[in-house]
């Protein structure tokens, strides 16, 4: 089976003044069609870093990036899309003429792309804010008027750097939990950024575990809470929450002097 | 799906506190009003009275009733019509060439940090020349006639207006930029979807600046050489020692000025009106 996003020995080093930084080193990973993959690790530990090299927005020193059986290392390409802690909505624009921004830069036809968008309004729970301004609705609602933004491209894989991590805590949760139906729904893949482990362990289906100085992985994990519940306060309660929460922490507190001078 | 934590969160505060702030709010502005009329109107009103008490050299310092004289004596043999036409088309051209112009210059300078680097010492450069140091020579080069003003005045505008806009430009958020790169745009797209509009409120402040810069130069350009205008006049005033005249021409220059920038409010709001409600 072909996987809808895979890494294969990624390395990235930085020219410094005086030599240079090695930020990652040898990252093999994957993710598959419906799977939520999740990246956790410390600060400097290279997580942004990997999830430009990701986006094809940045060059790896060494590896690979495979989409879909087809190798993309460095470029961007219509089948990744991305979602950032800055919701990047233009201010100028309703949200509306922000979700379509990406059709209209692929030059889709105006009235299928707002067909298309009138679907993620709906599936988004926006309907009725179609002609706000960015300024005229909460930050859950930009942030989930970003992710439409990705969405409606239509892309195989999602890539999703802190994107929740602005956000306070039962908005977080609940968007956590409409994410996860949205994978399991739509069958694409999602790769998730974050330092937030207990966030890991409640979204993933696998965790890669990394740590710094340079980014490696140390340990993939495969995460099941026994439960098939989709809502995310759930699957924090399920009882084997905390075993894996606790091997996350072990796997990354393995030098915590390291974590603390990187902080 | 359960959405309660969203969909009741529009904005809106409770309504008690902005209708009472908001009453206090008007009632600070009719007294700001009545308070800035009042001024107006004493401190015209003692010119008045004391030049007719003699008080107040009117050689020296006309008055209100003169000066109104001047300006009906001068609307009433047509020249008054005259001078404001000729100034406000040198302003509204060399506007055009300058200020439009040097926005668009700036602009285009995002597509090259090269050459905007390269010319970034000789636009400095150029924006440390004064106006008036450089109004001879536009009139050597360009005659005495409305191209020499529309040169004069969109000097004086240029620089503000190509630094404001490249501002404006630089100032695209990296992010964005990427973002728009992934869906695959085009520098082009990236250029009129992201940069050119963040940049509209710089190159709109750049244009507020440039309506007083503008003005001054097309005054200038009068002063060195014009046969109408209302430098022209102003200059007429004072070489005839006519006190109410110059005068009259300060009162139409402010009336000039008070206009356009009001028409650039205008713009202001039609094209920003994004802005305003973000903050």
């Amino acid at each position: 089976m072909t996987h809808a996003i895979e890494a294969r020995g990624i390395g990235k080093h930085y020219d410094v003044p005086g030599g240079e930084i090695e930020v990652l080193r040898g990252i093999d990973f994957h993710a598959d069609p419906g799977e939520l993959v999740s990246f956790v690790g410390p600060s400097g530990c290279g997580k942004s870093t990997l999830f430009n090299i990701m986006t094809g927005l940045l060059q790896p020193t060494y590896g690979e990036v495979w989409v879909k059986g087809r190798e993309t290392t460095g470029t961007a390409t219509p089948e990744i899309g991305y979602v950032l802690q800055k919701d990047l909505l233009l201010p100028w624009r309703t949200i509306l003429q922000n979700v379509v921004l990406g059709l209209e830069v692929r030059r889709v036809p105006r009235r299928e792309a707002r067909e298309r968008a009138a679907e993620l309004f709906e599936v988004y729970n926006l309907t009725g804010y179609e002609d706000r301004l960015p300024s005229q609705i909460s930050g859950g609602m930009r942030q989930r008027a970003a992710l439409m933004r990705t969405m409606v491209m239509d892309p195989e894989v999602v890539l999703m750097d802190e994107a929740y991590k602005a956000l306070d805590y039962p908005l977080k949760i609940e968007l956590e939990s409409e994410l996860l139906a949205t994978v399991r729904r739509s069958g694409k893949a999602v790769v998730f950024v974050t330092h937030d482990i207990e966030e890991a362990v409640t979204l993933s289906d696998r965790v890669y575990v990394l740590k710094a100085h340079p980014g490696q992985v140390v340990e993939e994990i495969r995460v099941d809470l026994g439960t098939d519940s989709l809502r995310i306060e759930e699957r924090r309660l399920a009882p084997r929450f905390n075993e894996y929460y606790e091997r996350i922490w072990r796997s990354i507190g393995t030098r915590p002097v390291d974590a603390g001078r990187a902080a | 799906m359960a959405t309660a934590i969203e969909t009741t969160a529009p904005v809106r505060a409770t309504p008690a506190a902005p209708a009472r702030s908001r009453r206090r709010l008007g009632s600070r502005r009719t007294l700001l009003v009545v308070l800035q009329v009042a001024t107006v109107v004493v401190l015209l009103g003692a010119w008045e009275l004391g030049a007719r008490a003699g008080t107040v050299n009117t050689f020296l310092f006309s008055s209100p009733s003169q000066v109104l004289a001047a300006l009906s004596r001068r609307a009433a043999s047509g020249d008054l019509v005259v001078d404001v036409r000729t100034t406000v088309t040198e302003v509204a051209l060399g506007f055009l060439v300058g200020a439009v112009g040097g926005s668009v210059l700036g602009l285009a300078l995002w597509y090259s940090r090269f050459v905007a680097d390269y010319t970034a010492p000789f636009i400095a450069a150029i924006g440390a020349i004064p106006v008036l140091a450089i109004a001879p020579m536009t009139i050597i080069w360009f005659g005495t006639g409305l191209m020499s003003k529309i040169m004069i005045v969109g000097f004086s505008c240029v620089v503000v207006s190509l630094t404001s806009s490249y501002r404006g430009a630089q100032r695209a958020d990296p992010d964005q930029i990427d973002l728009m790169r992934s869906f695959g745009a085009s520098t082009g797209q990236i250029f009129t979807k992201v940069v050119a509009p963040g940049a509209l409120p710089w190159i709109v402040s750049g244009l507020k600046l440039n309506v007083g810069f503008a003005v001054v130069g097309a005054i200038v350009g009068e002063y060195i050489s014009s046969n109408a205008g209302v430098g022209h006049m102003i200059l007429l005033g004072s070489s005839n020692f006519t006190v109410s005249l110059v005068l009259a021409g300060l009162v139409v220059v402010m009336a000039i000025v008070l206009v356009l920038t009001f028409g650039m409010n205008l713009l202001e709001r039609a094209l920003l009106s994004w802005e305003r409600t973000t903050k």
